[in-house]
């Protein structure tokens, strides 16, 4: 292996456990959210937007733990914040404004219909984050 | 998908479920992700070939599920999740790599219920 290669190897750890939730959300959120909005927009429109937007959120969020087990953490501690409060508000919101979720979007009873696991995604990220960032010195940590 | 095809989709959870358990044992462990790990993962996805085939097969055969799109969305998740997974993890031996497959693994389970749900 070469000198640059092992310097951009991700140190190994949970990150691993955590990028294929994301991955599996990607597909599950974006998949959603694809047939739903492709086939009946029109029955639940903002439930369906939000689905792309939680689809949309995870692909960030899949980088942004990329870059943090790289050494760059930046987007991974703006990024999991707005996908709690996303969960949060959204979930608080179709339960408070039934009417305004005529059908279920991912983020909905906080990811009541996928066990809650979108509920616990960014807060096990945000503790990996913590975790990492303080057993990790600023400049160490890979790629600059 | 055909009544018949239910219990091969219970044999595909069920073994999911052991696949999982196995996985997060050497998780906990925090051994190196063993070579049987690897190939009960494969034995799993063989069990979702044939599954996928058949479910296939019922819809050639004319069987129409209530939400196509639904279905075979479901049908080719069943049979991607496990290869990519595997790949993705193809140099990484650690410990970790073991929690991908538990990850792996409880998809496969859930979106072979979910097929069910919606044959």
């Amino acid at each position: 292996m070469t000198t640059t290669s092992s310097t951009l190897r991700p140190k190994r750890g949970p990150h691993l456990v955590l990028m294929a939730l994301y991955a599996l959300f990607i597909l599950a959120s974006g998949s959603r959210a694809a047939v739903q909005i492709s086939t009946k927009f029109h029955v639940a429109p903002l439930a369906y937007t939000l689905s792309a937007v939680a689809a949309v959120t995870y692909i960030v969020g899949w980088f942004a733990i990329r870059r943090a087990a790289h050494g760059k953490p930046r987007l991974a501690e703006v990024m999991l914040w707005v996908e709690l409060a996303g969960v949060v508000v959204i979930g608080t919101l179709s339960l408070v404004k039934k009417d305004w979720f005529p059908d279920a979007s991912v983020w909905s009873d906080y990811g009541g219909g996928y066990g809650w696991v979108p509920a616990a995604l960014p807060i096990a990220a945000l503790l990996w984050l913590h975790r990492t960032h303080e057993k990790t010195p600023p400049n160490q940590g890979g790629a600059a | 998908m055909h009544g018949s095809l239910a219990p091969i989709a219970w044999i595909v959870v069920g073994y999911a479920v052991i696949v999982a358990l196995a996985a997060g044992l050497g998780l906990a462990l925090r051994a190196p992700r063993p070579r049987w790990l690897d190939q009960m993962a494969w034995i799993l996805e063989v069990l979702c070939v044939v599954l996928g085939l058949g479910a296939l097969g019922s819809l050639l055969q004319g069987h129409r599920p209530e939400s196509m799109s639904t279905h075979v969305g479901y049908l080719a998740a069943l049979v991607c999740i496990m290869p990519v997974a595997l790949g993705s993890m193809r140099e990484e031996r650690e410990s970790w790599s073991s929690g991908v497959v538990v990850v792996a693994a409880l998809a496969t389970a859930v979106v072979a219920v979910r097929l069910m749900m919606t044959r």
